[in-house]
């Protein structure tokens, strides 16, 4: 039988009239759309039960509570915790994409030396090597955690040096510790008292402190009010955040903080507004008002102003003499509402940035700012999570990263109490990765570790018998079982907070006006002190125009 | 009959077997789990005779699905049987504590939302409405996947012209719908999906 | 028993932190773009700021999250959808939008007065192994699709199985918080069921400080924002009498230019 070009046609018409009634084409159609919208390099998300747990974020010194979720052991999501006293639920724009860094195309995998891959084995026989042949300094970026006190051990036994880069806010302090002999560490801010606090260019709104430390406060007590319980004055050349929302803007020229400061010390002592007395500013008032911008009369004003009512507290940005030494005009200077001392420590940390004698090594936790260089010409072993790029240290050195080690947070700079937390790691770190701390562990066992050193702490807190325990709810150390229990409660994500310092307990003495500031103010938004942002920042940099992305110099 | 005719019902009929017989076979390929689990020895030897206690719901509400590997751990720490099942189990998986990876019958993707929570307790839903007796069988029960779509032969049922199916069968969205309908339940597109 | 959530926002207290906008990303599984700009970005929470145009000392600036209004009446995007994509929620007042069922016409984009709608212009990405942190309750989207806000429903769903589990038909709010509300340090975003008079939220919102943009439109959006300056509430509807265009601009800060 010949099969023609027509049986061919024919065929096909029956093969297809019978097509349409097979699932064929009905299924076919069904299973590529579901093929087309499950592209496999599309990720989706992990399946697993989710939990949640708590822990601190310790990418800065503020130690923000933090509830992290977990599903399959990886965190998924961060919130602050409600009722953590220093963060007060809140956390900073960049926290809240925290728990992506770890996976940070930067993030450091391998031991490097001079731009090369090495490995840890070279970088112990180099720094031991360094250890033997000279001096080495330390420095921390984070000082008074557990890691930093084996830190500082080891650079006694090895007369080198321990330096701490302070945090801003605290920097601000040092004025005092002339004054008073008290370090700018053990002084805070008694915010929660203060009835008028005038700040000199100090973001308090945007990254002054804790996130929630001020914002919060500031929420309860003025936001959106006529006639706010608090009022805050701010000092700033341009609109900031903070200026938009206080009560009052002073808008200045630029670096004119001092000169305004210095003018309004004057009015208050020439006007006899304020109780103290003392050595008056140079500056007069003519002169601090050709320098600020503002007329002779607006400063007085201003003055005023600021001791209607009081307590009334200045705040600077940067380290400045002389908005401190309004601070001791205002009465502002060991009385509540003004700054106060929160803990004995007697003595002040040694700057990074002070000048450095010869060293042989120098290595640096990291903890410590990506920008920050330090002024030798010693051998470098920088540690780090992330490599923030352009670093000129000899050793790069992979760090445990976002929660991947235990960590205790220290008391929170600015606050005016003393805080103790514990930071439990909540993930398994890289097998290359170890800190700064493990490794001079490594070099010199007989150094206490971290572990160690944390639970010794946690038996001195319950010991001494003074402060509260604030979870979920809050109990006095007194009534607290055991330090084991103590310890316990600390890690679940409790915060022990001291007792409010007394009034009294330091005092401070001006002899006379202190010279102007040097240098240029701190740029508080950009103390973001891991070597890279996380990644979800372009939504505030690039993919909006909320924000201009910060100023880095790298180290 | 002519000659057209008879050609026309060869193509016919050569579609209807390639479409109903052919094509159901190309489509879909059988994989076996990693571990051949029976319910029905489970069920029997060890006495677990409730579907909830090893698929329970957690304490937030949410499904645990097909329980994890530490709660076969919790009788199969060592070998309890003779079967080359078991021996699998216990030396590939839990052993070098490994989650088993489980073919999911039911697996839906990632944007639909199915909570048992709901339809179990606000639904008054029994295990066997949706599961059957699954839980009973003394085989495992075959997973064949559709080539195209990744998913299950149980989202679209075994038949393929969906005629005449059993109740359980088929977990599509109008599967859903269907029993929506018929138990009045308006939910609109938020209730199921991501 | 049908529920309106809507949302509060006091712009009295929003310091422009950007807190809101992380949250949102983390919790929607939105990939971080470094190839986008202002123009092109996928930020669902958006806060933008304006001023009173005034120069100098006289200058006052606002800063406005913007989101999805999920609006009641004539719901924009729902009536141009070919696709049947997005509808109002009945039980929520939520508009869902199913990205699995978009088509990318992006005709929902032109006809959303709010701006609040954003296109996958490139597949989501993450660097790799960065796919962990992705949140469980959320599906990705592809790229050729519109997303927006969607009043984090995963949380919703959450809430409803923690109710359900322990056989209770209506969810208690306090489990049901969308992520920029939980993120906001101020507490500027509230959140609450305006459909319950006695919700804090609703009550806020029918205080006459508190204000709708673009009211004037008829979208009867949920997302009210409030202030106790008149300046800031004449923004909403432009005083002049022409609609106050937010200019988004490549580079710099946008502002609303008064016409």
């Amino acid at each position: 039988m010949k099969v023609s070009r027509r049986d061919l046609l024919v065929w096909s018409a029956g093969a297809a009239a019978g097509l349409i009634v097979t699932p064929v084409p009905w299924k076919l159609l069904d299973d590529t759309s579901i093929w087309s919208q499950n592209w496999p390099w599309i990720p989706q998300p992990t399946r697993g039960p989710v939990e949640m747990k708590q822990s601190v974020c310790t990418l800065c010194p503020q130690g923000c509570g933090m509830r992290v979720r977990m599903a399959a052991g990886w965190p998924v999501g961060v919130a602050g915790v409600s009722s953590h006293p220093v963060s007060r639920g809140a956390l900073c724009p960049l926290g809240f994409g925290a728990h992506q860094l770890n996976w940070h195309p930067q993030r450091l995998k391998t031991v490097r030396h001079r731009g090369g891959a090495s490995a840890w084995g070279d970088a112990q026989a180099a720094f031991a090597k360094a250890c033997k042949e000279g001096p080495v300094v330390v420095i921390d970026g984070y000082p008074g955690r557990a890691a930093s006190s084996m830190l500082e051990s080891f650079a006694q036994k090895h007369d080198g040096g321990y330096r701490v880069v302070l945090s801003a806010e605290t920097r601000a302090l040092t004025p005092y510790e002339k004054w008073s002999g008290v370090p700018a560490s053990a002084l805070g801010y008694d915010l929660e008292n203060a009835k008028t606090i005038v700040s000199f260019g100090a973001p308090l709104l945007d990254g002054w402190g804790a996130p929630g430390r001020f914002t919060r406060l500031w929420a309860e007590r003025a936001a959106g009010m006529n006639d706010p319980q608090l009022r805050l004055i701010q000092v700033d050349e341009s609109l900031s955040r903070t200026a938009s929302r206080a009560w009052q803007w002073v808008p200045v020229r630029a670096s004119a903080e001092s000169a305004l400061a210095a003018g309004v010390a004057r009015v208050l002592l020439e006007e006899r507004l304020v109780a103290w007395r003392g050595p008056m500013p140079s500056l007069t008032l003519a002169e601090a008002a050709e320098r600020t911008g503002l007329s002779a009369d607006a400063i007085r004003d201003l003055a005023r102003t600021i001791v209607a009512r009081t307590p009334a507290v200045a705040i600077g940005n940067g380290i400045d003499p002389e908005i401190a030494a309004l601070n001791v005009v205002l009465g502002a200077a060991a009385t509540p509402g003004g700054i106060v001392r929160r803990s004995k420590r007697g003595a002040a940390y040694v700057p990074a940035d002070a000048a450095m004698p010869s060293v042989r090594a120098a290595l640096i936790d990291a903890s410590v700012p990506w920008d920050f260089a330090p002024q030798t010409d010693a051998e470098v072993f920088r540690f780090a999570a992330w490599d923030g790029g352009s670093s000129r240290a000899d050793w790069l050195l992979p760090a445990p990263g976002f929660l991947e080690e235990l960590m205790d947070v220290p008391t929170a700079p600015t606050l005016a109490a003393e805080t103790y937390a514990i930071a439990p790691s909540l993930t398994k770190p890289p097998a290359e990765v170890q800190s700064a701390a493990q490794f001079l562990g490594g070099i010199d066992p007989s150094l206490t570790p971290v572990d160690k050193i944390i639970h010794s702490r946690c038996g001195n807190l319950f010991h001494a018998r003074a402060g509260t325990l604030i979870g979920r709810e809050a109990t006095p150390v007194a009534k607290i079982a055991s330090a084991q229990a103590l310890e316990e409660q600390l890690q679940k994500g409790a915060v022990w907070v001291g007792e409010a310092a007394r009034p009294g307990g330091w005092r401070c003495e001006l002899k006379e006006w202190p010279a102007a500031a040097s240098g240029p103010p701190e740029n508080l938004t950009a103390t973001w002190s891991a070597p890279v942002l996380p990644p979800l920042a372009t939504k505030l940099y690039q993919e909006s125009s909320l924000r201009e992305m910060p100023a880095r110099r790298n180290a | 009959m002519s000659r057209n005719t008879l050609v026309f019902g060869f193509g016919v009929a050569v579609a209807l077997v390639v479409g109903w017989i052919g094509f159901p076979r190309a489509l879909y390929v059988r994989q076996s789990q990693p571990v051949e689990f029976l319910h029905k020895t489970h069920a029997e030897k060890s006495g677990v005779a409730d579907c909830g206690e090893c698929h329970a719901l957690r304490e937030d509400g949410a499904y645990g699905g097909i329980p994890a590997m530490e709660k076969c751990a919790g009788c199969h720490s060592e070998r309890i049987g003779e079967s080359k099942a078991e021996a699998t189990l216990v030396d590939s998986f839990i052993k070098p504590g490994r989650e088993t990876p489980w073919l999911v019958y039911s697996r839906q993707p990632a944007n639909v939302w199915f909570s048992h929570a709901i339809h179990v307790k606000h639904g008054g839903l029994t295990c066997t409405e949706c599961h059957a007796s699954y839980g009973m069988t003394d085989q495992v029960k075959v997973y064949e996947v559709n080539r195209i779509s990744g998913y299950s032969r149980d989202i679209w049922g075994h038949s393929m012209s969906r005629l005449r199916r059993a109740p359980h069968e088929g977990m599509k969205m109008t599967d859903c719908e269907d029993c929506h309908r018929r138990r009045n339940v308006e939910v609109g597109c938020l209730g199921c999906h991501e | 028993m049908s529920a309106r959530y809507g949302m509060v926002i006091d712009l009295d207290r929003c310091t422009g932190c950007g807190s809101c906008m992380m949250a949102c990303a983390s919790e929607n599984n939105v990939p971080p773009l470094p190839q986008a700009t202002a123009r092109t970005g996928l930020t669902p929470m958006l806060v933008r700021k304006a001023s009173n145009g005034m120069e100098g000392g006289a200058r006052r600036e606002v800063f406005i999250p913007i989101m999805c209004m999920h609006c009641e009446h004539e719901t924009p995007c729902v009536k141009v959808c070919p696709q049947q994509a997005v509808e109002v929620d009945k039980a929520t007042g939520i508009v869902m939008q199913m990205p699995q069922r978009c088509l990318g016409c992006r005709y929902c984009m032109t006809a959303c007065p709010y701006h609040a709608r954003y296109f996958n212009w490139w597949d989501p990405a993450w660097p790799k192994g960065m796919e962990k942190s992705l949140n469980p309750g959320v599906a990705s989207r592809m790229r050729g699709v519109v997303e927006k806000c969607n009043m984090c429903h995963a949380r919703l769903h959450t809430a409803k199985e923690k109710a359900a589990a322990a056989g209770k038909r209506e969810i208690d709010l306090a489990d049901y918080v969308p992520a920029c509300v939980e993120a906001c340090p101020t507490g500027a975003i509230r959140f609450g069921n305006l459909a319950d008079p006695n919700d804090a939220a609703s009550k806020e919102a029918r205080s006459p400080e508190a204000f709708r943009l673009l009211a004037r439109i008829g979208t009867e959006p949920k997302v009210y924002y409030k202030s106790k300056e008149a300046w800031v509430r004449a923004l909403a509807e432009s005083k002049s009498g022409s609609v106050p265009e937010v200019k988004r601009v490549e580079a710099g800060h946008a502002e609303v230019q008064h016409g």
